[in-house]
């Protein structure tokens, strides 16, 4: 695993991207629906995995709730899309609220792709309204929760992602 | 073909033999039996009794044994798995079909699923082929996972489950796990792989505990707390369900992590019609 890169910016439209990334050298999922599906799973069980049981994904029909301590829903996502197109596989999750949402809106995107004679996994997060960041002519300390904790945390999830998806390949 | 089934007597095992019809077919069990449809013998994988005399002139031999409920149930898979593999060497078999469980490559694997991938490797460690399918929950009668939701469905009007229940899962119906198998049977594509046996969806225990519930016209109230170990859930499970601690401990341990099918080559290779997890329940509760 190489090329680790991690930024984050905020869009003109005040939505946050996020985006981070590692270069592998062979697929580590098949490009089908079930390649897909794994990396979406890998993820969540990363973030599981990451705080010790502390957050959790619960998973209904309809889509899913990120939960502290199985109780306060920290974000709520949308079913899986999965996709496979040519080299790319991924599996997006709409954002739909939370409470470390402002509004629903944005995204979740693990990805895997060629890139050159590698492959790049990657983690984006687009056109999400965190509600601890700091708000549009506000005192930049008001966004220190999301800044010190929130986004670190999300980067240091997004590294053990990567390292859960490169210890468990595909057969 | 030849073929021998150790496990024949099984939840599997009784299911694939009627699709193994065409095959000259040698089932094993521990005790004596005399059933139609294949040639029965004893033997006793865990002992090596019999097995050399099961395996004789056998072209392929499926391994469908498994010592759960047993103490050091890890141990002895291992131990009966090295005997398969060294008599199957000896007899010059050319294939083993193994059923194994999905998620057993990750890290975190259960002792259950670990146990299951070491007994594949131990299975290819006389250098006979092994064809290796992995398949998640079988839905099926007799299944123990499938028992086991359906005594907690049956039984509980309220049900305070860990947080398991959240954990992904691909079920597969028992009739599409003995068509795999016995698909692969011969095909010498198979040789040497490994394959993920999903079912055609993808769900969440506390979702199977839902759609089994209202196949039973049931509606159960599912209260979701964050700390129930794997041993105080087994102790509940044996109170609660028909299936024993010892079994339930090792199958609890392994729920925690996502049993998904992580490829699909299996589809490619054998095309079938995957049965809907609905259908296939219901014909379990039959």
């Amino acid at each position: 695993m190489t090329g680790w890169e991690t930024s984050e910016r905020v869009l003109e439209s005040g939505g946050f991207e996020s985006r981070q990334r590692v270069l592998v050298p062979e697929p580590v999922v098949e490009a089908s629906e079930a390649g897909a599906r794994t990396l979406g799973v890998t993820y969540w069980q990363a973030v599981d995995r990451f705080t010790r049981g502390g957050v959790r994904a619960s998973w209904t029909g309809g889509g899913g709730n990120l939960k502290l301590l199985g109780g306060a829903t920290l974000l709520t996502f949308g079913s899986p899309e999965l996709s496979f197109d040519g080299g790319l596989v991924s599996c997006r999750h709409a954002i739909r609220g939370g409470l470390l949402a402002l509004r629903a809106g944005g995204s979740v995107t693990l990805a895997q792709r060629p890139e050159g004679e590698q492959q790049e996994l990657s983690v984006t997060v687009e056109e999400y309204l965190p509600r601890l960041a700091a708000r549009a002519g506000a005192p930049p300390w008001t966004g220190m929760f999301y800044a010190k904790v929130q986004s670190p945390f999300h980067a240091a999830v997004s590294r053990r992602y990567f390292e859960l998806l490169l210890r468990s390949p595909a057969s | 073909m030849k073929v021998t089934v150790f496990g024949a007597t099984g939840v599997v095992g009784r299911a694939l033999l009627p699709q193994l019809t065409g095959h000259e077919l040698t089932a094993v069990s521990r005790s004596p039996r005399d059933e139609p449809g294949a040639r029965w013998v004893v033997a006793d994988a865990a002992t090596g009794e019999g097995v050399a005399e099961a395996l004789a002139h056998a072209d392929a031999v499926y391994y469908l044994v498994h010592s759960l409920g047993v103490r050091d149930f890890e141990e002895q898979d291992r131990a009966a798995a090295g005997t398969i593999a060294r008599e199957a060497a000896n007899a010059g078999v050319r294939q083993i079909v193994y059923l194994g469980g999905l998620g057993a490559d990750g890290p975190d694997a259960s002792p259950h699923l670990r146990s299951r991938r070491e007994t594949g490797e131990r299975l290819a460690s006389a250098g006979v082929p092994v064809t290796t399918l992995r398949a998640a929950m079988i839905v099926g009668k007799g299944s123990a996972a499938f028992e086991t939701i359906l005594g907690l469905v049956k039984r509980l009007p309220v049900m305070i489950t860990p947080s398991w229940v959240s954990t992904p899962t691909q079920p597969i119906a028992l009739d599409d796990v003995a068509r795999y198998l016995a698909g692969v049977c011969g095909n010498e594509a198979a040789y040497g792989e490994g394959y993920d046996t999903g079912g055609p969806e993808v769900m969440t225990y506390r979702q199977m505990i839902e759609r089994i519930a209202a196949l039973l016209g049931r509606k159960p109230r599912i209260v979701e707390v964050p700390v129930l170990t794997p041993y105080l859930s087994s102790l509940w499970l044996n109170l609660v369900t028909p299936v024993n601690a010892s079994v339930a401990r090792p199958l609890v341990e392994g729920l925690r992590n996502p049993t998904i099918a992580r490829e699909e080559r299996i589809r490619t290779l054998l095309p079938l019609e995957l049965t809907p997890f609905d259908e296939a329940a219901q014909k379990a509760l039959a």
